[in-house]
């Protein structure tokens, strides 16, 4: 894989996210590892996905499920060692799969040894690593991130006797990227995995690096500076690897991630997947239309990453007060399901658990523009448990099979890192691998195919995208097109049955060509195109003038 | 017989698109390009405001206008600084707007069938008609006449208005006291330019048989509101605001005013005696909001004109009204008319008296009904004439109380009406 | 002399007898159709005056205002009329027929010429009897709308217009039955022409400044004099 260097082969990814803890335990501890990984990496590849994204697997206290790091340049042996680290990367590659870890850039674990010593005296080498005060009154303007637990960015240390900046939980200290020892050390930790033969990474958090007084202490362009710097000595030292920004901003904000094309590859369209939920519950395009007009343009090599969950709850910071309320009344009815300012829910269970809901988000998102990721367990439609705290609801053991522990793991029950979920409708007597696998028309049949589809074309992936906006507004319908090739994507979002008319004129003469079976439409002519849809129901076409 | 097509296939195709909407707002139109614009824009706003969430449309039924209002309907847009958030997200749904023609002159029957069939179409559960040319319209009034409905599972909401103590002398005098005293329940306005209903009672409308009669084409509305009475819906009343008052000489004139209402009043009352003669004790109906207040600023009428129309109507038509009234009526009418300026007063228990005769022998058809109601417009004048005269110094609530009793003295007639009529 | 005389009234009372003879058959077959004509009528009066009925004829004639005339004409109501009116048509038809029967070729002209105008009579009261109601309708509309308006002098207006209808029907019914054509026509020609003129040079000349207030109020806003106050809105 090292030497197949595809220099944009990210804008044609497919993502899996998953966590090692959560896949496949091989050594019944209850805790999955990468040796479980591993042996699930033919699963993976029957998927058909060609890239995974780890979250952290490094030493930690696990306050923030492994968020706040307290070694960079090792494996938590709750997972494994390093050496089998090296060896599930290796299989990977083997499979045509792509590696993408996390490396939380902003802040580290307290129990860090740079922290340790940082807070250990005023003169240690390392006490410039993070930020200090001495009064918790600066960078007042900045706000607070986790509001159900924090009540400031500044936390008491009782140690060094003051205070020091975090943006996330108080025991996640915020590094000092205005010093350039902490550049370097990163830089370090960034070229070891590297080395290993990792193929990028997701980088946590970078809006909050650099703060600065009578400023939100994000987006600042110090910031942008330094990631500008990380992006050069990777593209000359590492070429073909890809960065990935986790920047949950504005589309008009997060532009700026990209540069001119030299900082990050890719960064997520956090404001686009609320408006995906949105716009089904509500049966109306306008907020998918609305953000996506919103969405600038980005430089030709750059990619959006999509996605519609993942490991945390469904943030909705980036949408207005009446539609966060909509959002909390539609999906999250019970206050349990609520944190911070999300959602905590997994993609099967928001859906009731509709397998007409769950194609057509999923066909959404695997044909707007953006690479897209599959969070773990929801290709079988997995469900979720709201009471575990923090977010650990969707963050349960993989449901392999209807028996032992779900297939996960040989322990005990009681020893698993969390439950299984096992309720009637979603639990893993009902929904698993196995059971999926052995029927045609199951959601992992079906999630197999439409990769497949999305794969056996790159429009999706490198096109440019028109929408068209019949009158009927229950309908979303787009035309992507690359070179010369176009594929013409119509989504009902309604419950109820949809006509609806298409001006395509300027595609007169195509045939639409449905994707997924192959069938011929009838031809586009002068005429506005005429389609039926039944409830939520979506059509691929590829256009052929033939 | 082929049913007649009442939508044009355009204005089909647009209510297709819209689906189904929860909220509705009619606006008819003609020739109102000055003012309409403003109006969409209060819509629009109280949609945003008062019913985020919900499936809303504007239904605007133009009568042929040639001043460019329906291209203002479709194009007027807020500004988009202004919305929330000021990153232009406005709404959570795609704002419904469908423009129709229903003909190619104005007509308030047509065009409230209009919006009434799309609010079937539609499935709406709660909608408001809203009048284009009034400028102080607020979206408080839009959300006033909508709430009851959506929110309380009303049918009708009739509006209150602060007006003007002699503004709606007509409503006052005449059309209140007797849909109340007949009917069993008061609408101060019935024949407002703002009102609610529901989707239910839109589609029982719709659904009568009386869309081509003449008599309810200029005052649909009242046909509406004595409907929703006699077919028990539930209704109420809402205050809105202010009335403006219409520039003099813009208004409709007296003569109109009368045909078209007392026409459409009476009309409801022969072909709602089935409801009204067998009714029982009068309801008072469900206000929401602040009672409504009358201002009384200096206002310069000229009565003695009203006086002498009143006096010469009564002589000129003397012959008409006979055979009109009753013999005892008449003879009082006249002597009031030949007192002076002064001393000449049309007391309530004779109006009541008079109206009731009229209403009875409109039933009878004992001469052309138009021809019938024009007679009373002399007869209206000398009420109006008294009324002014008696108020020219009260206070709001001093009208107020007259009223009543004036209402009182219409209920406490109602036999006298019901033996005329089945005579 | 007196055998030719008692062969004379011989023969005269042969041709008496033989005349009576013939007459009486044919008589009696009169009588029987004119019978039978009668029944036939009050048949088709009672059928006639039900459809009227059903039609509500006398509500829409009341409203027109025609029963009242009626009534001062001291007649019954407009169905009753027509259905009488077909009753008498059919029977004198049958009376007809049987005249006809009875062979008397003068008495068969005299009463078909008579059936000839029976038609125009009949549209010349039909004329007559739609141009009262109109005069009725007309004139009282024209003063109601007058005296509503505050005109002076509505009752003029009103009569005015009652006159020159009820000339034009009158007229009209006279062209109908085909009496003194052209003596009518130029006579009514003459009348309403110079009513016509004289009402114009009197409006236009005599009263041209009423003309010009008149206009000014038809054509211009409805307000009053403005130190004369306002009419307050009726809604």
């Amino acid at each position: 894989m090292a030497a197949d260097i595809q220099p944009l082969w990210y804008k044609d990814a497919i993502i899996y996210q998953l966590h090692v803890r959560t896949f496949c335990d091989s050594n019944n501890d209850g805790i999955g590892d990468f040796t479980g990984l591993l042996q699930k990496l033919d699963y993976l590849q029957e998927l058909g996905i060609n890239t995974i994204w780890l979250l952290p697997f490094f030493p930690s206290p696990l306050r923030d499920d492994g968020y706040d790091i307290a070694d960079y340049t090792a494996v938590h042996p709750n997972y494994g060692t390093l050496e089998e680290f090296r060896a599930f990367l290796n299989a990977a590659h083997d499979r045509g799969i792509r590696i993408v870890i996390e490396l939380v850039a902003n802040h580290t674990s307290d129990q860090h040894p740079w922290f340790q010593e940082a807070r250990s005296s005023t003169d240690n080498p390392k006490r410039d690593w993070y930020v200090w005060s001495d009064t918790d009154n600066r960078y007042r303007e900045v706000r607070i991130i986790f509001i159900d637990t924090e009540l400031s960015n500044w936390a008491w240390d009782p140690v060094s006797k003051s205070y020091y900046w975090h943006r996330f939980f108080s025991h996640q200290p915020d590094l000092n990227w205005d010093n350039p020892a902490v550049f370097a050390a990163m830089w370090g930790v960034m070229k070891f995995w590297l080395d290993i033969g990792v193929d990028g990474f997701r980088l946590d958090a970078i809006p909050y690096l650099i703060e600065r007084e009578g400023t939100n202490g994000e987006n600042l362009p110090e910031t942008h500076a330094i990631l500008r710097e990380i992006r050069r000595l990777l593209d000359k030292e590492y070429p073909g690897k890809m960065l990935l920004a986790e920047a949950n901003q504005w589309p008009a904000d997060v532009r700026a991630y990209f540069g001119d094309g030299d900082e990050f590859h890719m960064a997520f369209h956090f404001p686009l997947m609320p408006r995906m939920f949105m716009a089904v519950r509500l049966e109306d395009r306008k907020p998918i239309i609305e953000i996506l007009e919103q969405t600038p343009e980005i430089p030709e090599s750059c990619q959006w990453c999509i996605f519609l969950r993942n490991h945390d709850e469904l943030t909705l910071e980036m949408v207005t007060d009446i539609e966060r309320d909509y959002m909390y009344d539609e999906y999250a009815k019970d206050k349990q399901m609520r944190i911070n300012l999300g959602i905590r829910r997994r993609l099967a269970p928001m859906m009731e658990n509709d397998r007409r809901r769950i194609e057509l988000l999923t066909g959404m998102l695997m044909s707007m523009p953006g690479t897209p990721i599959i969070y773990y367990g929801d290709e079988i439609g997995m469900g979720d448990n709201v009471y575990l705290g923090d977010r650990n609801g969707v963050r349960t053991p993989m449901q392999w099979n209807g028996g032992w522990n779900a297939g996960f793991s040989g322990a005990d029950p009681e020893r698993l890192y969390s439950a299984v979920i096992s309720n009637p409708v979603y639990g893993y007597a009902a929904i698993n691998v196995e059971s999926q696998r052995r029927t045609q028309h199951s959601l992992l049949a079906w999630m197999k195919q439409i990769i497949h589809v999305r794969d056996s074309t790159n429009i999706f992936s490198r096109g440019s995208i028109e929408f068209l906006r019949p009158s009927n507004h229950r309908v979303l319908a787009y035309v992507r097109c690359h070179e010369d090739k176009q594929v013409l994507v119509v989504n009902n979002l309604s419950s109820t049955a949809q006509a609806v008319e298409l001006d395509l004129q300027s595609y007169k003469g195509s045939i639409p060509i449905e994707m997924f079976g192959g069938n011929l439409f009838p031809r586009i002519g002068d005429a506005s195109y005429l389609l039926t849809l039944a409830p939520y129901q979506f059509f691929w076409f590829r256009l052929r003038r033939i | 017989m082929a049913e007649e097509i009442l939508l044009a296939d355009d204005f089909v195709r647009q209510l297709m698109s819209v689906g189904e909407v929860d909220i509705l707002v009619g606006i008819p139109s003609f020739n109102n390009a000055a003012t309409i614009g403003r109006t969409v824009l209060a819509v629009e706003q109280s949609f945003q405001q008062g019913f985020a969430r919900q499936r809303v449309a504007l239904v605007n039924a133009d009568g042929g206008s040639e001043d460019g209002t329906r291209e203002v309907v479709m194009s007027t847009r807020a500004d988009k600084s202004s919305t929330v958030g000021g990153r232009g997200l406005t709404s959570l749904r795609t704002e419904q707007r469908v423009v129709t023609q229903y003909g190619n002159e104005p007509s308030a029957g047509l065009a409230l069938r209009t919006i009434l069939a799309a609010a079937d179409l539609l499935r709406a559960k709660a909608c408001a008609v809203i009048s284009p040319a009034t400028s102080n319209l607020t979206t408080a009034w839009i959300t006033n006449l909508l709430e009851p409905i959506y929110r309380d599972n009303f049918d009708f909401v009739a509006p209150l208005y602060n007006r003007h103590k002699y503004d709606g002398l007509l409503a006052r005098n005449l059309l209140y006291p007797m849909s109340r005293s007949v009917f069993g329940h008061g609408i101060r306005e019935l024949h407002p330019s703002e009102l609610g209903f529901s989707g239910r009672l839109a589609s029982h409308c719709l659904g009568q048989n009386v869309w081509h009669q003449e008599d309810i084409q200029d005052a649909p509305e009242i046909w509406m509101a004595l409907t929703a009475i006699s077919s028990d819906f539930r209704c109420c009343q809402a205050f809105l605001g202010t009335k403006e008052r219409a520039a003099a000489g813009t208004g409709p004139d007296i003569v109109t005013a009368v045909r078209q209402n007392v026409g459409s009043l009476f009309w409801c009352l022969d072909t709602q005696e089935n409801y009204w003669l067998q009714r029982a004790q009068p309801e008072a109906l469900r206000s929401f909001g602040p009672e409504s207040d009358l201002t009384c600023e200096p206002m310069n009428l000229n009565r003695q004109r009203i006086y002498e129309l009143f006096r010469s109507g009564v002589q000129d038509l003397g012959p008409i009204l006979q055979s009109i009234l009753a013999a005892e009526t008449m003879g009082e009418i006249q002597r009031v008319a030949a007192q002076d300026e002064e001393k000449c007063r049309f007391s309530g228990e004779l109006w009541a008296r008079t109206l009731f005769e009229f209403a009875a022998s409109h039933r009878h058809a004992v001469l052309n009904r138009d021809h019938m109601i024009q007679a009373l417009v002399p007869l209206y004048r000398g009420r109006i004439y008294s009324f002014l005269v008696e108020h020219q110094d009260s206070t709001a609530k001093e009208m107020e109380a007259d009223t009543e009793n004036l209402c009182v003295e219409f209920e406490k007639q109602r036999p006298y009406l019901v033996e005329r009529w089945k005579a | 002399m007196k055998v030719m005389i008692l062969q004379g009234l011989s023969q005269a009372y042969d041709n008496l007898v033989h005349m009576i003879a013939i007459f009486v058959p044919r008589f009696a077959v009169m009588l029987i159709i004119v019978v039978v004509g009668w029944l036939v009528a009050l048949v088709l009066r009672y059928v006639f005056r039900a459809i009227l009925h059903v039609s509500r004829l006398d509500r829409i004639s009341e409203e027109a205002g025609a029963s009242q005339v009626l009534r001062k004409a001291a007649l019954p109501s407009i169905s009753e009329l027509l259905s009488r009116a077909l009753f008498w048509v059919v029977w004198l038809g049958f009376m007809v027929l049987g005249v006809s029967v009875l062979g008397i070729p003068e008495l068969h002209e005299q009463i078909a010429r008579v059936f000839q105008l029976l038609p125009q009579i009949f549209i010349a009261i039909l004329i007559l009897f739609f141009g009262v109601l109109a005069s009725n309708f007309l004139s009282r509309a024209a003063l109601l709308a007058s005296v509503n308006a505050g005109h002076r002098s509505p009752r003029v207006w009103s009569a005015s217009i009652r006159f020159v209808i009820l000339i034009l029907a009158f007229s009209m019914a006279l062209e109908q039955i085909g009496l003194a054509n052209q003596t009518v026509i130029s006579a009514f020609s003459i009348v309403f022409g110079t009513a016509m003129l004289a009402l114009a040079i009197a409006f236009g000349l005599g009263g041209r400044h009423l003309a010009r207030h008149a206009l000014e109020q038809y054509f211009g806003s409805r307000k009053t004099e403005p130190d004369k106050g306002e009419e307050p809105s009726p809604l």
